[in-house]
Order: C-alpha cells, then sequence, then structure tokens
C-alpha cells in the first residue's frame, strides 16, 4: 500500500456563467497505510473529488498521484473505488463469482480454476460465504453486496482504496458490520483509504486523520482526536455539534439569530472571502466587526494555522468565546 | 404512417429502473419472464399468432401459389361463392389464395424495413454514446432533429429517388425508424453507462467494448426487443399504407396493401376484395403488437412488484395477538381524556398472488397532547406504514383495521363527513420524508399553504394567501411574501420542509406526524428542521409523532421511543432511558451506529443476519434467528407486549430481556415474563 | 440584519440566473430550428440530384423527343452548375416561388394554396376532437383504476384501446366507408361538401390516435397520482375533485403537450392515406399523383409544405410547455 496524494487539484463542469467548480484548489494527502475520513454536506464536492481520483472526473487543474505517479485515465488504477448504492453497485446480469471473475481477469488471474479459487478467497474475505458466487446480486442484501463491492475492489489489488459514502444507503443494523470489516482490512492489508461520508460519526470511527469540505475546498485538517476535540474551522464546529449524538439536546447544538436559517450556500455563486461567511456563527453575520471574512482569502495562510484551517480567526482566542 | 417512433420511447422508463431489488430467489430474471409470458392466455395467444403469421409467411406461396394464380373466367369480380370464400379480382383470381399467398411479401418486407432501422439505429445511438462529450452532443442534436421529423417526409424522399416501388420504401421506413430506435439505444445505454456498476468496472480497467458487450447490451437488450417487436407491428401497417398508396409494392407483385387499394375499387361489388386484405394487416399487425405489449408490460409489473415487496414487510403468520399475551390480561381501555391519538391493534394487510402480507401487526400506541413519541425501526419495520395508516393515507390494496383508532374524539375507522375532514384537515398534519417531491411543482408555495384555509375554514383566497404569508414567516422562511410566490422549484430542501410544517401550522394543530422528516437533508440543515419542529411544537401546543431510523434524531426531540421490528412494537421506553433498553434489538441497534461517543478502538457490535423476509416470518419472535439470547422458546413463541393503555413503560416484547440495575427515570425494572398482575402503573 | 440582505442578494442573482437560463434556452430553440430548416431546404433541393441516371428522362421516358428533355432540363435549371442552382433555389424560395408544376402547368404555389387549406382542416378538426376524447378519457380511467381498483374495466378499456389503436386509419377508413357510404348510405362516400363530409374522414383518424393518446394520458395520469405531493394534498383532506384538477391534473399536461405535439405531426401524414380514400381535395391526392408522374417541383414544394409545417408544431409545444413547466425548458438548455 502507498500514499494518494492531491495537488491543487480543481474539478469544474461546464463553462460560462453556468460553470460549477465543484473541486476548487485541494491539496490533500492520503498516507500509506492510514484511513483519512473526509466529511462535507452534500454539494461540497467530496464525491467528484473521489471520482476525479479514479479518472471518473476529469481534472481541470492540478495533479492526482500515487507515490509520485500520476493516474492512468485508462487500464487498471492503482486506486480503486466503491459507490454509495448497493443496488447500482454490480450488474443485475451478472452473478456474483462473474462480477469478481471479470476483475480478477483485468487484473491478470488467467484460468478458470484460478480464478474460481480467487473467487473465495475474495468472497471470505470480505466474511461471505463462498457459495453465494453463483448467486445474482438481486439475491443478496445491500449490506451483502457493498461486501462483494469491496471484494471486486480488493481483487484489483489497489494501492488505495476510496470509499463513497458506502453505509449511507445501508440499513442501520448492517452498517455496523461493514463498518468493522473496514477497520479489519486495514488492519490485516496495511489498505490506504480516502473515506467519504456526510455522517462525522461514521467517519471519526473509522478514520486516522479527518479533512472537512466546503464548497469544493478543504477548510480544515487534522488527527481524528485533535479534529474533534479541538476544532479551529467555525464549519468544522457546526458539524460536530450537530453530529448524531445519543440523548443530546437540541439546544446544545443551537445557533445565534443571525445565522440560525441561512440556507446553504449555492455552489455555482460561491460567497466572496470567506465562503462560509453568511453561515459563520462568529462570523460577519453575528459580529458585524468581521469584515475581512467578506474580503479577504483564507486560504492564504493556510499553512501558519493550526489543522491548516481556512479560517482567518482559526486558533484565535474569539474563536473559542461560544456565543451561546 | 409515421412509423414506428411513437412506441419506441413507452418502455424506457420502466427499465431504467430496472435494477430495483426483486424477489430474493435466486432464479435467472430471463427465464422466468419467458415463463410469465407463456403463462398468461393472452400470452399464448399472443404466441401462437406470431408463429402462424410467420408460418404463413413461409408455407403460404408454396401452399396456394399456383391457386392464386389461376384464373376462373367464370367469375371474374365475384362476390363470396362457393370455391372463392372471399370472391375473385378483375381477372378471376381467388382473394383469399391471393391474401394467404400475400403474407410472404407483406411480412417479409415489413422486417426488412424494421431490421434496417434498428441496425441503423442502434448503430447510430452507440455511436452517440461512445463518441467523445462534444461529438455525442452533436450526434444527439441530430438524433432530436430526425425523431421530429415524421416518417411520410422520408418516404416522399425515397419514393422520388427510387421511383415508387418496394426498394424506395423498405428504405424509407427503415430510415424512418432508425431516429427512434438510435435515440432509444441512447437513453437506454446512458442510463446504464451512468451506473455505478460500469464506473466500477472502467475504474478496473476493463475495456471498453468489454463493458459495452458484457454490461451495456445485455442491460438493454430486453427494451430493444420489446420495442423493436412493436415497432415491427407498426411497420407492417405502415408498408401497408405506402402500397395502397401505389408507392410500395408494384405490379404484378402484390401486397396485402396493394390489394386493399384494388379491392377498394370494386368496394360496391364485393367488399370482402377490400375487407380481406384490411383483416389479414389487422390481424397480423395485433399479434406483433400484442406480444410487444406483453413484454413491455412484464418488464413493468417485475419493477412495480419489486418495489411493493420492499415496501412491504411480514407474512399473515397465523399467531393471533392473544388477549393478555405475556400473562397481563387486557382490560378494555377508554382513551384518556388528555390523548390526541389512540391506536389499538392497527393491522394492515395486503393480498398478493402468493397470500396475505400483513406489514403491520398489532400496534397499540397513545400520544398525549403536547407530547413527542418517537417511532424508530429499520425499513420494513412497518414504521410508516403506522403513520400513514393512522393519517388514513394508505390506499388499495392495503387494508388497515384497527380495534381502536381514535383522533381528537374523531373514529377514523369509520367514514369521516364532511365536518370530520374539515377537522383533519386542519388539526392534524404531516410532513413526509422527501422535501423534493412532497409539493406540488405546478402550483406556488403560498396558494398551497392557503390552501387549506380556503377548503376548510372558509376564508377568501386574499385572506388565506395572507395567512400563509405569515405562517411562512413563522417557519422563519426569509422575505415569505416573495417566497410565497415561488414555485417549489425554487426552493432549497430545508425550506421545503419548513413549508411542510408551515402548512400544518395554517389551522389548529393537534397532532403533526414527521414521517423521516430530516433524511433527505443535510445533517446542519437537519438540526434546523428538528429545531423547528420541536419550536413548533412547543408554541402551538401539539403533539409530535416523528418517525426514524435514527435513534439520536428521535432521541434529540421526543420524550419517548416506541421501537418497531417485522410490524410489531418490540419495546417503548422513556428517551431517557434508552440507554437501559431491554430488548436486544433496541440495545443492539444502539450499539451497532457509531455516535460521536462510540469507543473507537473495538469494533462495533453487529446484528448477525438481515431484517426479516417479509415473506417468510418465523413462527416465533422475528428476531429470534438474529439475536444471541434467543432459545427455544423464543422460535416458537413470540413474546408480546401488552395493550397500550395498560402498558407500562419500560417493557419489551422479549422473554429475556436486559435487565439493568438502575433507571434514570426510575421506571420499576419488569421482566415481563414473570410478570402476573396487571396494574404495572405509568410512570412519567 | 446582514443576513437578511446577503439571502436577497443571493436570490436577486438567482433570478438573473434564471432569466439567462431563458436567454439560453431561447438561443438553443432558434438554433435548432434553423439548423432543421436548413437540412429540411437542403434536402428537398438534393433530392432531384439523387435520383440514379437523368432524372428528367426518368420522368419523360427513354424515346422522349430530345429538344422536350432539354427545354426541360433547362425549366428545371439542371443544366446550371450545382452550387448556382442551389443559390437560384434559395432565393426563390424567399420570394415564394415554388417553380412551376410539370403536370398541370399551374403555379406550384397556386396548388398549394388551393389544397392546403383542405387538409389543415381536416387535421385541425381532427386534433381538436381526438384531444377532447382522448384526455378526459385518460383521466376519467386513471381516476377509476388507480390503485388497482376496477381490474375488470381496465382490463376491457386496455385491450379495446389497444386493438384500436393498433388498427391503421386507413383501414378503419375503409371499413366505415364499406358501413356508412355503401351499406348503410348514410354518409357521403368521397369529396369535401359540408359538414357531413367531415364525418368519415375524421372518425377515421381520431379513432386510433384517441386511444392511443387516452391509454398514455391514463399512464401518465396515474403515475402524477402516485407521487408524493398528492399524498400531501389528500393529507390536507382536499376535495377528490380538487386533488385530480388542480394537484394532478397540471401535472400530467406536460406529457400530454408532448403528446398531442407528436399527434398532430403524425395526423399531418395520416391525412395523405386518408384523403386518397375519400378523394379529398388536400395535399395528400396531390402528392401521391405528383409522385407517379414525376412532378418535381411539386414533390419538393410537398416535402417543404409538410416538413415546415412539423417544424412549427414542434416550436409551438416547446413553446407552450416551457411556460407550463420551466423546469423541464431549463432543464433542456
Amino acid at each position: 500500500m502507498s500514499s494518494l496524494e492531491f495537488r491543487d487539484v480543481g474539478v469544474t463542469f461546464g463553462f460560462g456563467p453556468g460553470a460549477l467548480r465543484a473541486v476548487d484548489g485541494v491539496n490533500l494527502q492520503v498516507p500509506d497505510g492510514t484511513v483519512v475520513g473526509l466529511v462535507g454536506e452534500s454539494g461540497s464536492g467530496k464525491s467528484t473529488l473521489a471520482r476525479a481520483a479514479v479518472g471518473l472526473a476529469p481534472l481541470t487543474t492540478g495533479s492526482i498521484t500515487v507515490d509520485g505517479t500520476p493516474i492512468p485515465r485508462r487500464g487498471t488504477r492503482p486506486v480503486q473505488m466503491i459507490f454509495q448504492d448497493p443496488v447500482a453497485a454490480l450488474d443485475p446480469r451478472m452473478t456474483i463469482g462473474a462480477s469478481l471473475g471479470e476483475a480478477l481477469a483485468v487484473a491478470g488471474v488467467r484460468g478458470r480454476r484460478d480464478r474460481g479459487r480467487q473467487i473465495g478467497r475474495l468472497l471470505e474475505q470480505v466474511h461471505l460465504d463462498p457459495e453465494l458466487a453463483v448467486r445474482p446480486p438481486a439475491a443478496l442484501s445491500g449490506g451483502q453486496r457493498q461486501r462483494v463491492a469491496l471484494a471486486r475492489a480488493l481483487a484489483a489489488e489497489p494501492k488505495v482504496m476510496i470509499a463513497d459514502e458506502i453505509t449511507s444507503a445501508l440499513d442501520v443494523s448492517v452498517q455496523g458490520a461493514v463498518l468493522n470489516l473496514i477497520r479489519e482490512l486495514r488492519r490485516d492489508l496495511g489498505l490506504s483509504m480516502l473515506f467519504i461520508s456526510h455522517n462525522l460519526a461514521v467517519v471519526r470511527y473509522v478514520s486516522d486523520l479527518i479533512a472537512v469540505m466546503y464548497l469544493g475546498r478543504i477548510v480544515e485538517i487534522a488527527p481524528t482526536e485533535q479534529l474533534i476535540n479541538d476544532p479551529q474551522h467555525p464549519y468544522t464546529r457546526l458539524l460536530l455539534s450537530t453530529a448524531p449524538r445519543l440523548g443530546a439536546t437540541l439546544s446544545a447544538g443551537r445557533l445565534p439569530d443571525g445565522v440560525r436559517d441561512v440556507e446553504p450556500a449555492d455552489p455555482h455563486d460561491p460567497p466572496t472571502g470567506c465562503s462560509f461567511h453568511p453561515r459563520c456563527p462568529v462570523g460577519p453575520a453575528v459580529d458585524p466587526g468581521r469584515t475581512d471574512c467578506v474580503t479577504d482569502d483564507p486560504f492564504l495562510s493556510i499553512d501558519e494555522r493550526p489543522h491548516r484551517a481556512a479560517c482567518l480567526y482559526a486558533g484565535r482566542h474569539s474563536l473559542r468565546k461560544d456565543p451561546a | 404512417m409515421s412509423a414506428a417512433n411513437d412506441h419506441v420511447d413507452a418502455s424506457v422508463d420502466s427499465t431504467a429502473k430496472d435494477a430495483a431489488p426483486s424477489s430474493g430467489k435466486p432464479v435467472s430474471g430471463r427465464r422466468s419472464r419467458l415463463a410469465m409470458l407463456f403463462a398468461t392466455p393472452v400470452g399464448i395467444a399472443a404466441i401462437t399468432a406470431d408463429l402462424l403469421v410467420i408460418l404463413l409467411a413461409v408455407f403460404g406461396p408454396i401452399i396456394w401459389g399456383t391457386r392464386a394464380e389461376t384464373n376462373d373466367f367464370d367469375n371474374l369480380d365475384s362476390g363470396p361463392i362457393s370455391g372463392h370464400p372471399f370472391g375473385t379480382d378483375k381477372l378471376g383470381r381467388d382473394i383469399l389464395a391471393r391474401v394467404l399467398v400475400a403474407a410472404r411479401l407483406s411480412i417479409g418486407l415489413a422486417l426488412s424495413a424494421t431490421l434496417i432501422g434498428i441496425v441503423v439505429g442502434v448503430l447510430i445511438g452507440t455511436m452517440a454514446n461512445l463518441a467523445g462529450r462534444r461529438l455525442s452532443r452533436v450526434f444527439s442534436t441530430f438524433i432530436g432533429i430526425a425523431v421530429a421529423f415524421p416518417g411520410l417526409l422520408l418516404a416522399l424522399f425515397f419514393a422520388v429517388i427510387f421511383g415508387a416501388g418496394p426498394t424506395g420504401a423498405v428504405l424509407a421506413l427503415g430510415a424512418a425508424m432508425a431516429p427512434g430506435f438510435a435515440r432509444l439505444t441512447q437513453t437506454l445505454s446512458a442510463s446504464v453507462v451512468g451506473r455505478d456498476f460500469v464506473s466500477a468496472a472502467k475504474v478496473l480497467g476493463v475495456s471498453r467494448l468489454r463493458v459495452l458487450t458484457r454490461h451495456v447490451v445485455p442491460n438493454i437488450a430486453e427494451p430493444l426487443i420489446v420495442n423493436a417487436t412493436l415497432a415491427a407491428g407498426s411497420c407492417l401497417l405502415a408498408f401497408a399504407g405506402l402500397s395502397f398508396l401505389g408507392l410500395g409494392v408494384q405490379l404484378p407483385s402484390y401486397d396485402w396493401g396493394r390489394m386493399l387499394a384494388e379491392g377498394l375499387n370494386a368496394i360496391y361489388t364485393n367488399p370482402m376484395a377490400a375487407l380481406g386484405p384490411a383483416l389479414a394487416i389487422v390481424l397480423s399487425g395485433l399479434a406483433f403488437n400484442l406480444t410487444g405489449e406483453l413484454g413491455a408490460q412484464l418488464a413493468g409489473r417485475r419493477t412495480t412488484r419489486g418495489r411493493r415487496r420492499q415496501r412491504g414487510a411480514a407474512d399473515g403468520s397465523d399467531d393471533q395477538r392473544a388477549p393478555g399475551a405475556g400473562g397481563l390480561p387486557a382490560a378494555a381501555d377508554t382513551p384518556s381524556s388528555d390523548a390526541v391519538l389512540v391506536v389499538r391493534n392497527l393491522r394492515v394487510s395486503v393480498r398478493t398472488d402468493g397470500g396475505t402480507i400483513e406489514p403491520v401487526r398489532g400496534v397499540d400506541l397513545t400520544v398525549r397532547a403536547g407530547e413527542a413519541v418517537g417511532i424508530v425501526g429499520e425499513s420494513g419495520s412497518g414504521k410508516s406504514l403506522t403513520a400513514l395508516s393512522i393519517a388514513g393515507l394508505t390506499h388499495e390494496p392495503l387494508e388497515v383495521t384497527a380495534d381502536e383508532l381514535w383522533f381528537d374524539e374523531l373514529d377514523l375507522r369509520s367514514a369521516i363527513g364532511r365536518r370530520g375532514r374539515a377537522q383533519l384537515g386542519t388539526s392534524l398534519s404531516l410532513v413526509f420524508q422527501d422535501p423534493m417531491s412532497s409539493l406540488n411543482p405546478t402550483m406556488r408555495v403560498g396558494d398551497q399553504l392557503a390552501e387549506v384555509a380556503t377548503e376548510h375554514q372558509h376564508l377568501s383566497w386574499k385572506n388565506a394567501r395572507e395567512r400563509a404569508v405569515s405562517r411562512l414567516r413563522d417557519v422563519r422562511i426569509a422575505a415569505p411574501g416573495r417566497r410565497a410566490r415561488q414555485l417549489p422549484h425554487e426552493w432549497s430542501g430545508g425550506m421545503r420542509q419548513r413549508a411542510m410544517i408551515g402548512m400544518g401550522l395554517m389551522g389548529e394543530p393537534k397532532l403533526l406526524i414527521a414521517d423521516e422528516p430530516t433524511t433527505a437533508l443535510d445533517v446542519t440543515v437537519q438540526q434546523q428542521v428538528l429545531e423547528l419542529l420541536e419550536s413548533t411544537k412547543q408554541q402551538s401546543g401539539a403533539a409530535l409523532l416523528l418517525i426514524s431510523h435514527d435513534l439520536s434524531v428521535v432521541s434529540s426531540v421526543c420524550d419517548r421511543v416506541v421501537v418497531m421490528y417485522a410490524g410489531r412494537i418490540v419495546e417503548e421506553l422513556p428517551t431517557a432511558d434508552l440507554e437501559h433498553a431491554r430488548h436486544p434489538y433496541t440495545k443492539a441497534l444502539l450499539r451497532a451506529v457509531p455516535s460521536m461517543d462510540t469507543p473507537r478502538e473495538e469494533p462495533l457490535a453487529t446484528i448477525a443476519g438481515r431484517p426479516p423476509d417479509p415473506a417468510s416470518l418465523p413462527v416465533g419472535c422475528p428476531f429470534a434467528p438474529r439475536c444471541p439470547r434467543a432459545d427455544d422458546r423464543c422460535r416458537v413463541e413470540p413474546a408480546l407486549l401488552p395493550v397500550a393503555g395498560r402498558r407500562a413503560l419500560g417493557l419489551a416484547a422479549c422473554h429475556h430481556p436486559h435487565l439493568d440495575p438502575v433507571s434514570e427515570s426510575g421506571v420499576s425494572i419488569v421482566d415481563i415474563s414473570k410478570v402476573g398482575a396487571p396494574g404495572i402503573g405509568e410512570t412519567r | 440584519m446582514a443576513t437578511v440582505e446577503t439571502t436577497i442578494a443571493g436570490a436577486s442573482r438567482r433570478q438573473s440566473l434564471l432569466a439567462n437560463e431563458w436567454v439560453r434556452f431561447a438561443v438553443r430553440r432558434l438554433g435548432i430550428l434553423v439548423l432543421s430548416m436548413w437540412l429540411l431546404v437542403t434536402f428537398a433541393f438534393g433530392m432531384i440530384h439523387l435520383i440514379p441516371g437523368d432524372p428528367v428522362r426518368a420522368a419523360l421516358g427513354f424515346n422522349a423527343d430530345p429538344a422536350l428533355v432539354a427545354a426541360r432540363r433547362a425549366e428545371l435549371g439542371l443544366d446550371q452548375g450545382l452550387l448556382t442552382q442551389y443559390w437560384t433555389y434559395l432565393g426563390q424560395l424567399l420570394h415564394g416561388d415554388l417553380g412551376t408544376s410539370l403536370q398541370s402547368r399551374l403555379p406550384v404555389s397556386q396548388v398549394i394554396s388551393d389544397r392546403l387549406p383542405n387538409t389543415l382542416a381536416l387535421a385541425g378538426i381532427t386534433f381538436v376532437v381526438t384531444l377532447l376524447i382522448a384526455v378526459p378519457l385518460g383521466v376519467g380511467m386513471a381516476i377509476l383504476t388507480q390503485h388497482g381498483r376496477r381490474r375488470g374495466t381496465e382490463l376491457g378499456y386496455t385491450s379495446g384501446a389497444m386493438v384500436l389503436s393498433a388498427i391503421p386509419e386507413f383501414l378503419l377508413a375503409v371499413v366505415l366507408v364499406y358501413l356508412f357510404a355503401v351499406k348503410f348510405q348514410l354518409l357521403p362516400i368521397a369529396g369535401r361538401a359540408g359538414f357531413s363530409s367531415f364525418i368519415l374522414p375524421v372518425a377515421a383518424m381520431t379513432l386510433g390516435s384517441a386511444a392511443a393518446i387516452s391509454r398514455i394520458v391514463r399512464v401518465e395520469m396515474l403515475s402524477v397520482l402516485g407521487q408524493d405531493f398528492v399524498r400531501t394534498a389528500a393529507a390536507k383532506r382536499l376535495r377528490p375533485h380538487r386533488i385530480y384538477l388542480r394537484h394532478a391534473l397540471p401535472n400530467a399536461m406536460t406529457a400530454t403537450l408532448t403528446l398531442s405535439g407528436l399527434l398532430l405531426s403524425s395526423l399531418v401524414a395520416a391525412t395523405v392515406l386518408v384523403e386518397n380514400i375519400f378523394a379529398w381535395p388536400g395535399l395528400g391526392p396531390t402528392m401521391v399523383s405528383s409522385i407517379l408522374s414525376k412532378d418535381f417541383p411539386m414533390v419538393r414544394a410537398i416535402v417543404l409544405v409538410y416538413g415546415g409545417l412539423v417544424l412549427l408544431i414542434n416550436l409551438v409545444v416547446d413553446i407552450v410547455l416551457a411556460i407550463v413547466d420551466p423546469r423541464s425548458a431549463i432543464r433542456k438548455a
């Protein structure tokens, strides 16, 4: 296993005034053998970033490399991906065995018997009965299909794995098993992984590092415990306060009036300065003195701030002041 | 004449959803569908007709060829007589024989035109998808333009170039059909190419050609074949039309269209000369159409069935709710005075081909004024159906029964009159899961709110609109006056959910039922909506029934949590006591879902197996197959909760509940299996 | 305060974006129209040149007088260079000059203006009658048979409609002629003379298309009735007729409109056959006879007229659609 590196990655869809900068100048590294969690709301560009890493979305700027080598646009990618929807993940007209066999064939496993043995091994690796190989996907539950998708990705012996919202379409009672499997594979195979989810609790559970994405950019990144215990960006704090926590009352996460009902920004037309400023609980909408948030680019001196937080006030005392 | 384009798109929609999980049985889809086609009487008829038509085309000229050319000079231009059931033509040739012989040319030409249309269309459609992004846009623009022109123009075009004759006609009809098939191929394959399994194959490095042959073609073949059959049918008719006009088959050859034209001239002397070939055209056209229609319908039916399956749960296992199960006798209780909702033994059943399925199997529930109750369960647990049937929004084939179903002193089991309708419309409101689809896309948001007041409170539209704006302000929509005049697509998901809540505030809400109101929303917006639900509840005094799969959502808003599994309530407890849940399912659910406090070092608790197969529920406790505490008793005899009015909170429908020593709310710990007497007081 | 301002600013920006989307829709639609027009005009021009061999000889026969052939060639402009011919053709087209019919020696534009109104009258009346039958029938059947109710009615209706829509209009015309004109002699067999002469041709074209369209309207209505917002309307306890007419129907209109466009274009084609059967003084019989007699200027003009009609219908449908359902138009653009 090895490291995946995004350098100044930008993905733009369309052109002219209607263009959408889905990903904008992202720098991110998934170090060898670690799981990097990527959180953000819908429209933050996290899935586009993932698709770019496997060559499904074209880069407008920057580069994505694995161990310094750019990702090829054709042929077997060193990065494999598991998708959100367990129903669409597998070809309904192919048995489980055929789906895995196809992946193995591309990976260079020749001969029927060899392939059969490998299929069995892969299924066992994801804790599925090898007998399932003769079944069509329709006979499997959502959780089982996600595990087959994982096995198929493993068949290509990837250097890095990307998991895009792989548990969000699953029933709650089977999510846990898939998450356990991810952790187990990481431990046993030393898997490097980019784990994407909108659910901070899930990301926290599986990741070593967490990156927070907002409107196409990474606004904070830090080791999991640090990010959870000492968030630097107000958006991270907002996510933390709204994360599922049993028994937590709503008032704990209540925001000041100025930003409580602000709509998420339009990604086609991001706000100036810090793109989070209209929603920021410590920003200009609440503290009228902070006009620099509207005008200044918070990414300019990002390396000097704790957690590479894209907030002009990160690390300063005033951020920690709780308005409630 | 307008060729076959009209039918071509019909089945795109049904096939796009093809991948919906169908039945759990590992039967190869294709074979079972063919079997289904054969099984229906219509299907048998259609296939027999197809075979007959093809046999006729092959053997007709061989058998009747001479007879069709023999002149009976005694009977020129005669009507039906013995020996000539359809009469004869000008030259005394038998019309019936000629109709039978003409089958080969009629069908052969129609099929060749269809073949040309399909081959050209599929090639163009595939090319449009395989080409680069720019080129494929050009392709689809041209396909769009070509589809818009009727086949007539092409027929004209080819008739001029090749002169009136079969060559021009076949090419014309083929060319007329091609754009439709190109578009069909393009849409179908685009929908397949967009699916994740194709992306996965690309990422794996599977070659383009293999993706096409192995993934795309098999997944679009079926709708293409269905449409090809339909197209063959309309092509047959169109070709007959061209020949009829004299633009198709030329003398001395003859097909049905040609014969029809000749027969029409003699319609006064021998109507059968025209009606005979007409009949042949209609019957063979119908044979093709019928087959195609059946195929399309079967494809459609399969997906709806799959969807219904997913929704449903539970079969009609014969365990009737024993009164006093678990040793507690059910008391005939009257609804307590402050209850806004009283539900006793609510059952929802659906009759299917394979017997009756019961997705909700005896739910008891009481919601008091101003209370917030949450129903938690996985998909298929029956929680949403419970909510819908309480609100009276289920419809056939679902059948709802209940011993009692009271809302605000209104008996919902019987038909409600005009006044009852107004009462329900103003005091019971609902918020659904998908904010994108629960508002009418063609009606201004403000009017959708105002409608409640004009319908039930006799307000004028002007006053009702004013009230709608003020309610939108109440649910914290900025610039509500302007917003009210917008259509829903200009609103974000969170705003739409707030509009739904505002809609409930138009009257005097007593109960707000929210079915997964935040599932489709981002976490930050989710928080806003939950807060709004809570403040709405507090300000209006309405009770809240919140349905969710997410325990943390329910626990943040509700006072009381009801856990459902396989159509029944398995546990009901105060929110504060969640950590001390007694039912192994609740317990497992709590541990299986990571929260911000879950220890990262330990593996998550898992629940073995999967939620029960709706078609075959176990006799005993439905959770028993997945339960670590289950024993032989659980497998034969389900533990049931006593009727709600007499139910103590903190009971679990389990023979072996977890018994924690401490309970935060002070509810006494009871093991249902050991309780022998009624009268456990309700706390809280 | 700041929040309100930013929201409004955001909204107005979205407003200008919407205007932008409309502009894009108009540009795109206009582009398609121009492109289609050009294709149509060029195809109509190219038709004669694609005929294998000499078109004039093909028309006049191989024994024709060479002088006549030369004169005819000159008349059609075939003796000039292709590009010159194309420019002359475009120029004449702009002035409404469609040439002279080789058969009748009348100006083509005069023949068209004599006959086109009859075709339009037939197609127009059929269109209105078809929609008047099909839409209420489809909507009514959808309401009656929703949620799988009244299986028998549904089966009877769908199979009846299927059979009717599978019978082509010219066959129906033959049967109708046989029954009402020949057997019972109730209605005129052919020609255009007053109201009664419309009945048979209109009926022949209406029955099948009304059956087909009502089926699709029903399916569309059923799918709308199954959508969440109809459940919302039911949760508001609105009266059923309001749910059906105010909530469901407008949403089923998009598909109905698209269909009407298709119907109208296919009716233009259907008239050709039906006019021939009923000897209707429209463009249909002219078209057939001019093809058979290789009257090239006439055929070319008819191609242009039919094609232009279809393009016009599509344009109208798209504009109406954009007004009724802005989302679909924007999505397309």
